[in-house]
Formats: structure tokens, C-alpha cells, sequence
């Protein structure tokens, strides 16, 4: 309060003096009313963040950043509510964003190609069912003497790319990257079928071929559904579904051959 | 990057700069039957209706051209190693090792056809018409699809060539020639018919040319001839097939 009252009185008489009290003075004066300084120091002063005074020591020397507020403590609401009891922590799935229903429900639109598909379902990206997928499809693939996952990933990732360009030069809201490979991926289940068929059965002979066929219709049939519903791309049906096909005749070669 | 855009007043189309995605992304616009009647008015061409004036002028698109040669390219390799397994079909010790190494000397082939030739078309038309006014000029874009959509006539010809008899193959490679040159020649004879006489016919002599080289080629590379007379001669090492045709 002495070096506030020097302040005053000391004023007018020296520039030089007003100066050093202000240096002084400063972290002191600014947990006392801010608006009653003069103009020079309310610069330095007003970012210092009055909103937490009770931090800041008096007669301490501005050792922060000009111009930049300070960053003030306020409790995370999520700690607060999350730390107080372990009964009130979200389930783990939840935590992860792993949505069984989702799951389920995604498989279903994939299993039905004649039903119409609901464009909300893909909102979510859920890369936990596209890896399982592949993984069985690998497996079955291992049942059959070919250890060939790297073609399998390869592919994927190169089919996924291109499809993720082509359907963002085609429609017109844009997709993201997760949300193809989501779709791509869940529309691998059919072609897991032609695998394990062809566990037990060759798929070599005429039968295979028409199998195949029908398989990688269904394959994509049902990924084109699931895109032009989710991205609202009227009569682009058939120009989304032949680069899905083709990707799945890949797929296909890989089962047969 | 500063992305500048501005709307025409008359059209609803926007322009963007060439290196931007929106550029592109007016080339896909395209819907399911706008992309079946382009492949029917390729493959059906008629006197007096000029390919692009009639499907083209307004919308050109690039997805046509782009997997019509995808497509072509996976049916020459695969077609080309079917007729190589056929032929040989009947030889004893013979294994069948699919060529790989074919689709991409397929895809050199037609994705350069489809690409440069339009490519130094353009540059060629563009040239003409700075000394010769034409009433008729295409951009780059529209002669890149008639390029490509005239290329669709080839998927089903490339299928009939694993048939290995020699009369269905020439048969179908004239038909196809026939159909997609005259395609070509009646797109372009607007282009170039004001121009010297035979400054035309030579462009136009030209188109057919490069249209034939790139059938028969095809043809010759990667499907192999069957053998008239083949004598199977069977080695000392196991696997190995010697032929020798008879004289």
C-alpha cells in the first residue's frame, strides 16, 4: 500500500521515479483496481488475467509474456466428474467406440443386397469389423495353402486409395478416408464365403467361375448401395458398383488362382 | 495457393484452375445413362451425327475414357493369356504360366493411344486453325473422350480373338475397325474439312492409321497364332515341350 501512495505523491515531480515504482509496484498495483492506472502501464498490465489474482505474488518483477494471457487453472469437467468414483466411468466399448449394434447392423446391410440401406449407419468410421474381415479372409485363404496376407493388405490399401479419389472427384460432399475403408472392408464378408468354398471345393472348373461371378456382384452390388446412400449420388449406381467390381475380381483371382 | 473460381453468367459451371481437385471433379459429373448412350452412339456411328456435337458438347467427362482403357486392358491380358492356354491346350507336358508381365506393356499401349495421340490432335487442330478458320473446334477434353469412348467397340472384339480361328478373328477386327474409324472420321471431318485438301486427308489418313496400328498390333502381340501343323517332340527333361512345325 506505501509504494501505491508513493505513487501519488510522487507523480509530477520525476518521470525517472514514476518509472521505477512502475516496475516496482507492478505486480502489486495490478491486483488493486487495473482501470485506475495511467495509460502506459495499462498495456503491460491487462493480459496479465485478472481473473485469478490470488496466483500472483505482489512486488514480483512481469517475468510472462507480453501481450499473451495467461493460462489460468480451470478444472476439466470430465476429471472432475470421472476421478470422484470408479462407478461413474463410461464402459470400456463405449470408451473404445466399439458399438456392437452398429456392428451388427452394418453386417445385415451387407448380408441383404435387395434391401435399401440407411445412409446414417456410416457415420461412424468402424475399422474394428473391415480388420476382422480380413483377417478371416487370410484365414480361410491359410486353409487353403496360400500364405498370401500381404497381397490381401496390399490390395486393400491400394483399392481403398483409389476408390477414396474416384468417389471424391464423383460426388458431391466429399468422404473421408476411414469411412471407404470402413465400407470396403464390410463389404469383403461375401468374398470370405468364395474362400471357404473353396476350402473343401476347387474353383477351378465352370461351377467356380459362375460362383465367383455372383459373389463379386453381390460384393459390390452391396458396397455401391452403401455409398450412394451414405453420399447421395442419384443414378451414379452402376458407375460406382464396375471399379468396386473390379477390385473384388482381384480379390476373386487371388481365392481362385 | 489462392484458389480463384468464378461463375459464368449464362452456364452453371465453374472454372477453376487446372492444378486444383475442383478442376476434376466438373469431369466426373456424369450419371449412369448419360455414360451408356456415349458407349451406344461409339459403337453405332450414323451419318450425319457428329459424336461429340451430339453427347459430348456440353458435358464432357473423363471417367468414360478412363475405365473404358482400364477395362480394355484387363480383357487384352487376360483374352491374350486364355488364347495362349488354349492353343496349347492339347500339348502334352505343357504348364500354363499366366503372363504378367503383359498387362503392363497392354496398359503402355492403350493408355498412350488414348492420351497422346488426342494429345497431339489438339495440338495439330489448334495449329490449323490459327492459319485457316474453322467453324468447328474441339477442346482438348472432348477429343480425349471420343478417343476413348470410340475404344469401347474393342472390349467385345478382344473377347471374340481367344477363338483361335483365324477367320473370327479377322472378321471381328475389321468389323471393329470399321466401326470405331468411321467413329473418328466423322468426328473430325467438320474440324478439318475448311482446311487445304490435302492438309485434311492427310490428318485424316493419319487418325485411321493409328487406329489400325493399334488394333493389329494388339493383335499380334499378345495373342498367339495357332500353329496349323504342330509337332510335338518331347525331351529329355522333364517339363520342357519342343515344337517344331512340319514342313
Amino acid at each position: 500500500m506505501s509504494g501505491f501512495d508513493n505513487f501519488n505523491t510522487d507523480f509530477y515531480q520525476s518521470s525517472y521515479s514514476v518509472d521505477d515504482q512502475a516496475q516496482s509496484g507492478y505486480g502489486y498495483g495490478n491486483t488493486e483496481d487495473p482501470y485506475n492506472k495511467p495509460y502506459g502501464q495499462y498495456d503491460y498490465s491487462q493480459p496479465m488475467g485478472y481473473s485469478a489474482p490470488g496466483m500472483m505474488q505482489p512486488q514480483q518483477p512481469y517475468t510472462g509474456q507480453i501481450f499473451q494471457p495467461t493460462q489460468t487453472f480451470t478444472p476439466s469437467p470430465s476429471q472432475s466428474m470421472y476421478s470422484s468414483s470408479f462407478d461413474d466411468e463410461p464402459p470400456l466399448l463405449e470408451e473404445l467406440g466399439i458399438n456392437f449394434d452398429h456392428i451388427w447392423q452394418k453386417t445385415l446391410t451387407v448380408l441383404h443386397p435387395m434391401k435399401a440401406a440407411d445412409g446414417s449407419i456410416m457415420n461412424e468410421t468402424d475399422l474394428a469389423g473391415p480388420m476382422v474381415f480380413c483377417l478371416a479372409f487370410g484365414a480361410t485363404l491359410l486353409l487353403t495353402g496360400k500364405i498370401q496376407f500381404g497381397y490381401v493388405y496390399g490390395i486393400s490399401a491400394i483399392g481403398c486409395l483409389g476408390m477414396y479419389c474416384l468417389l471424391n472427384l464423383m460426388s458431391m460432399t466429399g468422404v473421408s478416408f476411414g469411412c471407404v475403408a470402413s465400407v470396403l472392408g464390410y463389404c469383403l464378408l461375401p468374398m470370405i464365403l468364395l474362400s471357404s468354398f473353396g476350402v473343401l471345393f476347387s474353383l477351378q472348373g465352370m461351377m467356380g467361375i459362375i460362383i465367383s461371378a455372383a459373389i463379386i456382384g453381390w460384393c459390390s452390388f452391396s458396397a455401391s448401395k452403401i455409398f450412394i446412400s451414405a453420399l447421395a449420388m442419384d443414378g451414379q449406381q452402376l458407375l460406382v458398383a464396375y471399379p468396386c467390381a473390379l477390385l473384388y475380381g482381384v480379390f476373386a483371382l487371388i481365392s481362385v488362382f | 495457393m489462392i484458389l480463384f473460381s468464378f461463375k459464368l453468367l449464362s452456364g452453371k459451371k465453374k472454372s477453376a484452375p487446372f492444378w486444383t481437385f475442383e478442376y476434376y471433379q466438373t469431369f466426373f459429373d456424369v450419371e449412369t445413362h448419360q455414360i451408356k448412350d456415349r458407349i451406344v452412339g461409339s459403337v453405332l456411328p450414323w451419318r450425319g451425327k457428329n459424336f461429340i456435337h451430339l453427347y459430348i458438347r456440353k458435358n464432357p467427362d473423363l471417367y468414360g475414357p478412363f475405365w473404358i482403357c482400364a477395362t480394355l486392358v484387363f480383357a487384352i491380358a487376360i483374352s491374350g493369356n486364355i488364347s495362349n492356354f488354349l492353343v496349347h491346350l492339347g500339348g502334352p507336358k505343357f504348364r500354363y504360366v499366366p503372363e504378367f508381365r503383359k498387362v503392363t506393356m497392354a496398359a503402355t499401349a492403350i493408355y498412350s493411344y488414348a492420351w497422346l495421340v488426342p494429345l497431339a490432335l489438339w495440338g495439330l487442330l489448334l495449329w490449323r486453325n490459327n492459319k485457316v478458320m474453322s467453324l468447328v473446334s474441339y477442346s482438348f477434353m472432348e477429343i480425349v473422350c471420343v478417343y476413348g469412348y470410340s475404344l469401347s467397340i474393342y472390349i467385345p472384339a478382344v473377347v471374340l480373338w481367344i477363338i483361335p480361328y483365324e477367320q473370327v478373328r479377322w472378321c471381328s477386327i475389321v468389323v471393329a475397325l470399321c466401326l470405331s474409324g468411321s467413329v473418328l472420321v466423322l468426328t473430325f471431318w467438320p474440324a478439318v474439312k475448311d482446311d487445304h485438301p490435302r492438309v485434311s486427308i492427310a490428318i485424316i489418313a493419319a487418325i485411321v492409321a493409328l487406329n489400325v496400328l493399334l488394333a493389329v498390333g494388339c493383335q499380334a502381340y499378345f495373342f498367339s497364332k495357332p500353329e496349323p501343323d504342330l509337332q510335338v517332340v518331347s525331351s529329355s527333361a522333364p517339363g520342357e515341350m519342343k515344337a517344331i512345325p512340319s514342313t
